[in-house]
């Protein structure tokens, strides 16, 4: 099969799952008689524009974005367990989170987790930088710098929390297993115009991208501005994630599982697997938004439970299979 | 390309230099050298991935330092000696020889295809050219970077043991046509006697020092040799060619 027939399928598979989850809800609403412009009543209108249909949206380019940015720093750092949350942007924004929900309370969630994740990641970014200027391997240091700037930031927030009353730390823990909930046409907007400019930047500079994933040396040698390249590329993901992370909290494994699973259809290379990897994350996290919506209604599953539960089972299973393969 | 006074001092006590060594237009230059003597170092360092700690590289009058990534990568390719395979085919591999030729906007076209085309002919891998790179030999991969290289279109090709994993076969074909090109080559060399046949000029490293440079038959002396690789051995000439061959005695068993 073709890469290009894959991504008609692709997009037909998107098409078919944004039509059946937006009729998925704990209100029946007919998609067809709202475009006739005869709904039933206004609140079904009401539902089905301002909560269902950003929400739906919201899913799909949180999924994608996740995803693509797991695959974006796969290929960057030549690492296959390379993760969106390897910045602690997620703990990052949980600080954030934790912080004004005790103190500043005027300030919106969002913009508080938002600030945060930003923090997180130049913390990480200008440790990881002078790091790499005293001749360190500007990868390796990088993975280890999230990885301690992840549990600083848990730490402290956890700290807060555990002298916090109980209610600020109910609604930080249940923000922090991931929720669409919060969706509104603000936050589709935001997403949508950074997934597309990250998209953009990766179509453009795709041959940049295959000669990184090789080596640095080979990259230089190509004539790659391989620091500048890295920095834009490392600022777009983070910034991605943060934008997810801010609105939806954690939600874990889509960037980890989806690049693999795309990975085994497509192959490593540049472009279909940073779009594989857009579609198939879109896909999977509007089914498991309508999942979450849906499984104990009225009643919402965090979605970060899902897909840790989906995320863990299938590496488990690819494990499995590999090593009957190997062996 | 010229450098002058070239030196380099790694953390780990290692010093390069200072070294001061020119290449001409047109010629085939044979790094020599036993190992750790700073030869891939030096390569390293004359194709811009290294940064010297004092001396000079020019490239064409003009310091190396004031060319863009870009542009020094259009007049100088580098081979390095260790390549992790990657997922990818032979022919996606050369493709992004094409990247310093390249806009970001701009995608291959015909003339780039049948350019690709005929150095897959050229190397002789056209049979793998759709094979990813994991399923091929050693020297497979070799021939595939060394395919990469010249679809670069440098002046001035720099390669650390391009010979490495290559068949008897392989290796003659490659250095004949390394010569043919007429392109300014300096590549490293285990092997004194290929080095000695197809070089026009031999350079002799020691422990980061430039021991003697010129053509085989002046760098090639019996005590300098020993000195270098620490065997005696005989030099004479090959009945082939009558180039330069040398000869190492055997450690007594």
């Amino acid at each position: 099969m073709t890469n290009t027939l894959r991504l008609l399928c692709g997009l037909a598979l998107l098409a078919a799952s944004l039509l059946a989850a937006l009729h998925i809800g704990a209100v029946d609403v007919s998609l067809y008689a709202l475009l006739q412009g005869q709904a039933g009543d206004a609140l079904q209108a009401e539902i089905f524009w301002q909560l269902r249909l950003p929400r739906v949206l919201l899913a799909g380019l949180a999924g994608a974005a996740l995803a693509v940015c797991g695959a974006l720093l796969q290929l960057l750092s030549r690492n296959a367990l390379a993760d969106p949350y390897l910045f602690g942007v997620v703990s990052g924004a949980a600080l954030g989170a934790t912080i004004s929900s005790l103190w500043l309370p005027a300030l919106a969630l969002p913009v508080a987790a938002f600030a945060g994740a930003v923090f997180a990641i130049l913390l990480v970014l200008a440790l990881a930088q002078r790091a790499a200027r005293q001749g360190m391997q500007s990868i390796s240091t990088l993975l280890l710098t999230g990885l301690a700037v992840s549990f600083f930031c848990s730490a402290v927030a956890s700290l807060l929390l555990y002298q916090a009353d109980s209610f600020a730390a109910n609604r930080i823990m249940f923000w922090l297993m991931g929720s669409l909930s919060r969706a509104d046409w603000p936050a589709v907007q935001l997403l949508s115009i950074t997934l597309a400019i990250t998209l953009t930047v990766c179509a453009v500079g795709r041959r940049q991208l295959a000669a990184l994933n090789w080596s640095d040396d080979m990259a230089k040698s190509l004539g790659v501005a391989v620091q500048r390249w890295r920095l834009v590329l490392l600022l777009l993901c983070a910034l991605l994630t943060a934008v997810v992370v801010a609105y939806c909290g954690g939600i874990g494994f889509v960037g980890l599982m989806i690049p693999h699973l795309v990975r085994l259809l497509v192959g490593n290379q540049v472009v279909p697997l940073l779009f594989g990897s857009t579609l198939c994350g879109a896909i999977f996290l509007i089914w498991v938004d309508s999942a979450a919506r849906t499984v104990l209604a009225p009643q919402e599953l965090p979605l970060g439970i899902l897909t840790a539960l989906c995320g863990s089972l299938f590496f488990l299973l690819l494990l499995s299979r590999r090593s009957t393969d190997e062996y | 390309m010229q450098c002058a006074q070239l030196e380099l001092r790694q953390p780990d006590g290692f010093v390069l230099g200072p070294l001061s060594l020119q290449l001409k237009a047109g010629k085939l230059y044979g790094l020599l050298g036993a190992n750790g003597a700073g030869k891939s170092t030096l390569l390293q360092l004359l194709a811009g991935l290294k940064k010297p700690d004092s001396g000079e590289i020019t490239l064409m009058q003009q310091p190396l330092q004031a060319y863009s990534a870009t542009a020094r990568a259009r007049q100088l390719a580098f081979l390095s000696q260790q390549q992790a395979p990657s997922e990818m085919t032979v022919r996606q591999l050369l493709q992004l020889g094409l990247l310093p030729h390249k806009a970001l906007w701009q995608r291959d076209n015909q003339i780039d295809r049948d350019y690709i085309q005929r150095v897959l002919l050229e190397t002789g891998i056209s049979q793998q050219a759709d094979t990813l790179l994991s399923h091929l030999s050693g020297g497979e991969q070799q021939r595939a970077h060394l395919a990469r290289v010249l679809v670069q279109q440098a002046q001035l090709l720099l390669l650390d043991e391009p010979v490495n994993h290559l068949d008897i076969r392989y290796q003659h074909q490659l250095l004949a046509t390394l010569r043919r090109s007429r392109l300014c080559v300096l590549a490293s060399f285990h092997d004194i006697n290929l080095a000695a046949t197809y070089c026009d000029e031999l350079i002799l490293l020691q422990q980061g020092q430039l021991i003697a440079a010129g053509a085989p038959g002046q760098v090639l002396q019996p005590e300098l040799l020993q000195q270098v690789f620490g065997r005696p051995c005989l030099v004479d000439q090959s009945p082939f060619t009558g180039s330069c061959r040398v000869t190492f005695a055997p450690e007594p068993i």
